[in-house]
């Protein structure tokens, strides 16, 4: 019984992480229609970000304030320089973020060098609790419950507050809001920001997680992210939770059970979705 | 665009790039260009056959590194397990090509009926699936190590390879023009300005684009038999994203819907990758010389999208159009049409 548990805050803490990341990338398609493959660019610096403050100031949480600091200001340079010119055009969106991504890794390099760097766990969450045999991890528990305080605030806002109503009125028709008044342009920016700072901030929690950070995990989480977008139903925020901790379950469950499935598990996963169920598990958009 | 007559001043230019690739290994003593050269042509077979998936059908791929990868395995496999004759390397040719046939048409049935950001998400995952196999599939593969194999003998005679791998090409790139200049071609190069209308027009678009993606896995798979031939040695690096990418960027850079653009973008992009990587030991910042790529990248996608052979091919077009107004006096602006693209 132990081991299942274990099994199950492990794979909930990981779906947690890839839920951050898989948010911002649910926010800046659902709602601004555009792919962005750089997000594992932005995810992997705010992890670098992160532990670099963190280091300097000897705090976890400016650390983490850092790296969301870190993914504002990403997101803002990367609207501005890399989405703006290619708005509407699925096929130059993918091209020019995958290029763009290139180059936030390739710069990590040559900013934090190109090995990988050992990350511990800040003392503070560190260490476990003994609940009879069970033994549970701080750290993962912390994420667990950073991932639903998050989960939470954005359900909230963008279901019960007026920017909510507004970002949710531009992607139903943008003309529309433009013509009340509203920027869309602007809030489309905003859009964008928060969901890199979602992904600096998945990427700085995850850092302690995994004991290392390289340039090379922007593109594996993404990948992860991606498929946890689709299998969940681009553009459902609800989804994408349900979808992250699916596969993070399924993913800590066949690591143990079936360890030589266990890479190939997410990818299968996503297969099957997408053939019998292409628009996601929990949309209820119309296919496509 | 029509195709011209035979004597074309277009088909006597690529008459003469050819005479004078034949000549090159002649005229250029140097061992490391001839092999650099071969490296371009096997490149170039690969960005062509990506193109037409990208260009002229209009579907982004993720996975075309896996065909790649499967020629290079069913070439590398069949030489080292058997014997490393002349036949068993055509054999493997076929045997690789007829195996990423098999792939696409089974892959692109069940995921091309999807929207493009599906599709080129799961063909990520697919070929990231095909290398996780490679990856662990020891006994086969030999995994990242890779293994060395013997070539046939005649092509131990680097100059003979590199007239093999040359003559290739040119079949290559002759079947392929036939293939986008026939009716099949145009259904193609309709899908892609509007997949709707086509359909509407009773077109079966699926079958029209799976037809697509069998031909680009195929020839994607030959120019891998011939990559691991050239490299005499394979290991998991050809399955991998980087080799998608590079694909991409040659066909993005040379020009998006033509023949020759591809050819160009692999010149372009091999001798800038051979450069700058020299460069990089007297200038430590091109030891990241991806960076310059991704930059490439970015710049080529908002500036540059039609690349080097439709920028110049649509200057062409606005020159011709002036010309033929002044002699009309006709006030019509001479606009060159975006849809046609030199081919």
């Amino acid at each position: 019984m132990d081991l299942f548990f274990n099994l199950l805050i492990n794979g909930l803490a990981t779906g947690m992480l890839i839920f951050l990341l898989a948010a911002g990338l649910t926010l800046i398609f659902g709602l601004m229609d555009v792919l962005n493959f750089a997000h594992g660019g932005l995810f992997v610096w705010g992890a670098y970000a992160g532990i670099f403050v963190y280091a300097w100031s000897g705090s976890f949480t400016v650390g983490i304030l850092g790296a969301i600091l870190t993914g504002l200001v990403f997101g803002w340079i990367t609207e501005k320089l890399i989405i703006t010119p290619v708005y509407g055009n699925h096929v130059q969106q993918i091209l020019i973020t995958l290029g763009y991504m290139l180059v936030l890794s390739e710069f990590i390099k040559v900013t934090f060098g190109p090995n990988g760097i050992p990350v511990e766990v800040p003392p503070a969450l560190a260490g476990s609790w003994e609940l009879g045999d069970v033994i549970v991890i701080k750290y993962r528990i912390f994420i667990i419950l950073i991932g639903f305080v998050i989960f939470g605030i954005f359900q909230y806002t963008l279901k019960r507050t007026k920017v909510g109503l507004i970002v949710r009125a531009g992607v139903m028709n943008k003309e529309m809001v433009q013509v009340l008044g509203i920027n869309i342009k602007r809030v489309f920016l905003f859009v964008f920001m928060t969901g890199s700072a979602l992904a600096a901030l998945g990427g700085v929690l995850m850092a302690p997680y995994s004991g290392v950070i390289y340039s090379e995990m922007g593109m594996e989480y993404a990948i992860l992210g991606f498929i946890v977008v689709v299998i969940g139903g681009m553009g459902s925020f609800s989804g994408s939770l349900m979808a992250a901790i699916l596969v993070g379950l399924a993913g800590s469950f066949m690591a143990y059970y079936v360890p030589y499935l266990s890479l190939a598990v997410n990818m299968i996963l996503m297969a099957i979705v997408l053939i019998f169920r292409p628009q996601g598990l929990f949309s209820n958009a119309k296919e496509g | 665009m029509k195709q011209g007559k035979f004597y074309s001043l277009k088909n006597i230019i690529l008459l003469i790039i050819v005479i004078v690739l034949i000549l090159f290994p002649y005229i250029v003593d140097s061992r490391t260009l001839t092999i650099l050269m071969t490296q371009i042509f096997v490149f170039s077979i690969l960005a062509i056959s990506y193109d037409i998936l990208l260009g002229y059908t209009g579907i982004v791929s993720f996975g075309h590194a896996m065909f790649f990868g499967m020629g290079a395995y069913s070439t590398a496999i069949m030489l080292s397990k058997y014997d490393h004759t002349m036949t068993i390397f055509l054999v493997s040719i076929l045997v690789g090509m007829l195996f990423a046939g098999i792939v696409s048409f089974l892959v692109g049935l069940l995921t091309l009926r999807l929207k493009s950001h599906f599709f080129a998400m799961l063909t990520l995952a697919i070929s990231g699936l095909f290398l996780v196999v490679a990856e662990k599939w020891r006994t086969v593969t030999k995994g990242n190590d890779g293994f060395t194999f013997r070539a046939p003998d005649a092509f131990r005679d680097r100059i003979f390879f590199y007239f093999f791998v040359l003559a290739c090409l040119v079949v290559i790139f002759l079947l392929l023009r036939r293939f986008v200049s026939s009716p099949l071609g145009k259904v193609l190069i309709a899908v892609r300005e509007n997949e709707q209308r086509t359909r509407s027009l009773g077109f079966k678009t699926l079958y029209y684009k799976v037809f697509a993606s069998i031909v680009a896995g195929v020839i994607a798979s030959l120019s891998g038999s011939l990559y691991a031939m050239s490299l005499r040695f394979v290991n998991t690096s050809v399955m991998s994203m980087d080799i998608t990418l590079d694909a991409l960027l040659m066909t993005i850079i040379g020009g998006v819907g033509t023949l020759v653009g591809p050819i160009i973008g692999s010149f372009v992009i091999e001798i800038a990758q051979h450069y700058l990587s020299g460069l990089a030991k007297d200038y430590p910042i091109f030891e990241r010389w991806i960076i310059f790529f991704g930059l490439l990248y970015i710049l080529a996608v908002i500036f540059f999208p039609r690349g080097i052979v439709g920028s110049i091919y649509s200057k062409y077009l606005i020159w011709k159009s002036k010309k033929v107004t002044s002699k009309q006096q006709s006030p019509t602006i001479p606009i060159a049409n975006d849809k046609e693209r030199f081919d």
